[in-house]
């Protein structure tokens, strides 16, 4: 039981956080950026590159995959999304459905699915808490989250320009009138997008072990989509809790049913969470019905 | 009826031609779904059926390049049916393949022979089978997810590409691990398709049998309320669309046909794994759909041919390493194409053409008159509605809070039936609030609406619409893409009882109500004086024509209470005269009663035999407008707005 919540909450931190970036680029664009996961898989495959292709510190590898995965989101947002000619909430999905596809087929063409060595930030056995035995990779990643999430729900709440990015949300003329750019806050949702997609690649890649094309796609994107969605695609406390609940539900089902043979068990327990919040409560755990409706 | 007043119509130029035609009965119109469409499509599959077969024996179709040519009539029919989903009804699935996945699992289970199941039922059931397994699954996963507005569905189709690919596609019930399945060549008699180009005669056929139901679902109600479901939810809402249904069948016919493509796929290679169905698979469908060009038939299919071969070309000249990208190269293209070009490559290909055509297309004037258009068949006879009978509309009590701030407050009305009962108040007043709690565009948070003494309060806006409510909006209310006789047969959707499966064959009832339809639709169009923009896109009129066609729209279903939310916004002087002509002809000529939201107070006094005045979400005067309007709190409630 121990070992499932701790388990569990190391991951359901980084899905949280991945679920917090998925709403926030919905609430500000309305449109869901299916792209996020894969651009972090893209970073973790520059962390590769520098820290175990070229022998770098684990330290410059995660710099360069932050480096990359914010450059390619806010070139995204200002090469794609800025100049569209009908900026509707369906056509920039479809665009970021475009990234997804240009950056699979690149990672494909580029490295093959021939699975590669991750980076691990620090080797060693880690100590025992509660009867589990926590690694020091996943003690560095709970702390780096927490204080990214303490840090991001900060920033938001107490300056300006956090203030602008919720009201962006809510009313573009509000920001203007809180006196803050919007282009400067959209590309501040898309970037800070890609960084914390490259920083829970970078997170979950050492427990997953090995690295392949669609990597954070499948083992955090999709998790993170549906906490988003446990969250009602709207609040943000509700995505970062979604990923909490997502993160222990997995780590419980693998243990509870580790003698079935079915593969992938996890997955069916997203899809149905999934459709039974969008039966029941669509507005999400801690949205308001009323956003809903009016958006 | 009246000798009609020639009268400019609105937005026109004013040149005062003379008026076209006398006669009301409009010219003869084409119903595009008959049984003759039949008769040339089965002039198609005779070419279609023994030209590879025929070319396969001369071996120009050698085994390979018959293996490149089926699969990319696999892809063509996989990319008819996400254009049905994403093209026609502009929901995204990110999934696809995993349909076309269960379409061949289900096939294979039923036709290929394993120690289990001894028993090979023939292909046409596997066919069958992965065709309504794709339908249902489909019809399973959206219904959770289409209930809803956004972009739920991407959510939950890519979860579910994951969850068949990682998990049930790799089952030992449904695959022997990762192993995968055999489905094997059809068989007919001792004729046995194992060469591929005789199987791509099967495939052909198919091709051609879905080009052909596409064809009629274009054509139909079906096609109709996809499209104005894709341009504006509430939109279609308004023209009595039950949007939820609808989005439901778009998406279990395109898995329907995902099914079949996915069976006819794993019967030409004859054996699938979890592998063959990913992410990437649905992905790059996704691409080629919008490349090809959303909604274009002929776009869609095109893209995905080309891509077919073009993959097995580049491969022979350079090498197996350049077609991977070519994926690549495509989604950059996508995203190139939604952001500067959403039409896609049918798109750019059409507005080329039409330069071309481009002529002076000089908009003349012309007469606008107003018939009464004959009951459609499928309403009940009208009830008599005279003003002892009690009021046509009775609203009570109906209250409307967004959030913290009341829009309608308590809020009761009367509408007497052959009145013209105007409804005024500053901006913000909640005029229109009032009339979407009426139309049942949303639901009041107290209060009840009856038409005619029937309680509508539950009722669904389709229901109203049905029930003999017709309403315009404030802002335009049109499928402004499509033509003027394709709003107008979109304005009779309540009243085209046809089912789906209709819509597809195209047989059945469905010919003789979509004519029946059509000719509705040119008879209101010649009545208002329309018909030389009877096929002009509604977005090339004038903004006082597309309030005329709203008004047209709304009467072609004859309904009982017309609804019109500021038909005179955007009018010239002159228009708003004829518009005043117009609406006591609604009245006078029609029997019809009508509800006016107005801003133009001259128009008001002109026209209203009763008036209502809403400020701050409350009633604060009801009577006859020129009491009304003298009384010092409606002046202090304009006033107060002025300050």
């Amino acid at each position: 039981m121990a070992q499932v919540l701790v388990i569990g909450l190391v991951e359901g931190t980084l899905f949280g956080l991945l679920a917090v970036s998925i709403t926030l680029i919905h609430r500000g664009t309305g449109a869901i950026n299916f792209a996020l996961g894969e651009v972090g898989t893209f970073g973790l495959y520059v962390a590769w590159f520098l820290s175990v292709d070229q022998g770098l510190p684990w330290v410059v590898g995660a710099a360069g995959a932050l480096a990359t995965s914010v450059v390619l989101s806010v070139a995204f947002e200002r090469l794609v999304v800025r100049p569209m000619k009908v900026p509707n909430p369906l056509a920039i999905s479809v665009a970021t459905v475009g990234l997804l596809t240009a950056l699979l087929s690149f990672e494909f063409q580029q490295f093959g699915e021939s699975p590669r060595e991750v980076p691990v930030p620090i080797h060693g056995i880690g100590i025992r808490v509660a009867g589990v035995n926590v690694s020091p990779t996943q003690m560095l990643s709970v702390v780096v989250v927490a204080g990214v999430a303490l840090g991001l729900g900060q920033f938001l709440r107490r300056t300006d320009f956090g203030l602008g990015v919720l009201a962006a949300a809510q009313d573009p003329d509000a920001t203007r009138l809180v006196g803050v750019p919007l282009r400067r806050v959209t590309a501040f949702v898309w970037g800070a997008g890609g960084a914390v997609a490259a920083l829970a690649a970078l997170f979950v890649a050492p427990s997953v072990g090995v690295l392949t094309p669609g990597f954070a796609s499948t083992h955090l994107f999709v998790v993170a989509l549906i906490a988003a969605v446990i969250g009602g695609l709207s609040s943000l406390p509700g995505a970062f809790v979604g990923g909490l609940a997502l993160g222990i539900l997995k780590s419980g089902v693998l243990r509870v049913f580790s003698e079935s043979s079915l593969p992938g068990k996890e997955y069916l327990v997203y899809l149905a969470i999934g459709v039974v919040v969008l039966l029941v409560r669509p507005s999400g755990i801690l949205g308001s019905p009323r956003l809903r409706s009016a958006a | 009826m009246t000798a009609p007043t020639p009268v400019t119509a609105p937005g026109l130029d004013e040149t005062g031609a003379a008026p076209s035609t006398t006669t009301l009965r409009a010219r003869k119109i084409t119903v595009p779904m008959t049984p003759t469409v039949w008769l040339r499509y089965l002039g198609a599959l005779l070419v279609a059926i023994p030209a590879p077969i025929l070319l396969g024996e001369m071996g120009v179709l050698n085994d390979t390049r018959a293996l490149v040519l089926g699969e990319a009539v696999a892809l063509a029919i996989a990319a008819m049916s996400l254009n049905v989903l994403m093209g026609y009804a502009g929901q995204i699935s990110l999934g696809h393949f995993a349909l076309l996945g269960i379409g061949a699992f289900a096939s294979s289970k039923l036709t290929a022979p394993t120690p289990g199941n001894p028993v090979a039922l023939p292909f046409v059931v596997g066919l069958v089978a992965g065709t309504g397994a794709g339908g249902v699954v489909a019809f399973l996963i959206g219904l959770p997810a289409l209930r809803l507005r956004g972009l739920y569905l991407a959510v939950v189709t890519i979860v579910f590409n994951f969850v068949m690919v990682q998990s049930l596609f790799q089952s030992s019930w449904l695959s022997s691990g990762s192993g995968g399945v055999e489905l094997p060549r059809p068989l007919v008699g001792s004729f046995d398709f194992v060469r591929n180009a005789d199987y791509l005669a099967v495939l052909l056929a198919v091709l051609v049998v879905v080009w052909l139901l596409d064809v009629n679902l274009s054509a139909s109600k079906l096609g109709r309320a996809f499209h104005a479901i894709r341009s504006d939810e509430t939109m279609a809402a308004s023209f009595g669309i039950d949007v939820t249904r609808y989005k439901l069948l778009a998406f279990t016919i395109s898995g329907a046909l995902a099914g079949l493509a996915g069976a006819l796929y794993g019967h030409l290679f004859t054996f699938v794994n979890s592998g063959s169905f990913d992410l990437t698979q649905s992905l790059f469908l996704l691409t080629l759909v919008v490349i090809g060009g959303l909604g274009s038939r002929a776009g869609v299919v095109a893209a995905a041919l080309l891509y077919g071969v073009l993959d097995f070309v580049l491969g022979e000249i350079f090498g197996t390493d350049v077609a991977g990208w070519v994926v690549f190269g495509s989604a950059l293209l996508l995203m190139f194409t939604i952001a500067q070009h959403a039409s896609g490559l049918a798109g750019a290909i059409r507005e080329a053409r039409e330069r071309r055509h481009e002529g002076s297309v000089h908009l003349a004037a012309s007469t606008p008159q107003m018939v009464d258009l004959p009951r459609p068949t499928g309403l009940p006879a009208r009830a008599a509605t005279t003003s002892e009978s009690g009021p046509l509309l009775t609203v009570r009590g109906v209250t409307v809070d967004f959030g913290g701030l009341r829009a309608v407050n308590d809020v009761s009305i009367d509408v007497p039936a052959g009145r013209i009962v105007g409804l005024i108040g500053p901006n913000g007043a909640g005029k229109t609030t009032l009339f979407n709690a009426i139309s049942g565009a949303l639901r009041p948070d107290t209060g009840s609406i009856a038409l005619l003494g029937t309680d509508l309060s539950a009722a669904p806006a389709h229901v109203r619409a049905a029930a003999g409510i017709g309403r315009t909006f404030q802002m335009i209310g049109l499928a402004t893409d499509l033509s003027v006789t394709e709003n107008m047969l979109l304005a009779q959707h309540q009243v085209a009882t046809y089912g789906p499966l209709e819509s597809l064959v195209g047989l059945g009832r469905a010919p003789r109500v979509e004519a029946d339809l059509r000719q509705r639709a040119a008879d209101a169009i010649l009545a208002l004086g329309f018909e030389r923009y009877a096929d002009t896109p509604v977005k090339n009129l004038s903004h006082g024509q597309q309030r005329i066609v709203e008004i047209g729209c709304a009467l072609v279903t004859a309904p009982e209470l017309v609804m019109l939310d500021e038909p005179s916004a955007g009018m010239a002087p002159g228009a708003v005269e004829n518009l005043a002509v117009r609406l006591r002809d609604i009245r006078d000529e029609l029997d019809r009663t009508v509800l006016l939201i107005e801003h133009n107070i001259p128009l008001v006094l002109d026209v209203c035999d009763e008036l209502y005045v809403l400020a701050n979400g409350v009633l604060i005067a009801h009577g006859l407008p020129d009491e009304v309007v003298a009384r010092p709190e409606v002046i202090e409630a304009y006033l107060g707005e002025a300050v």
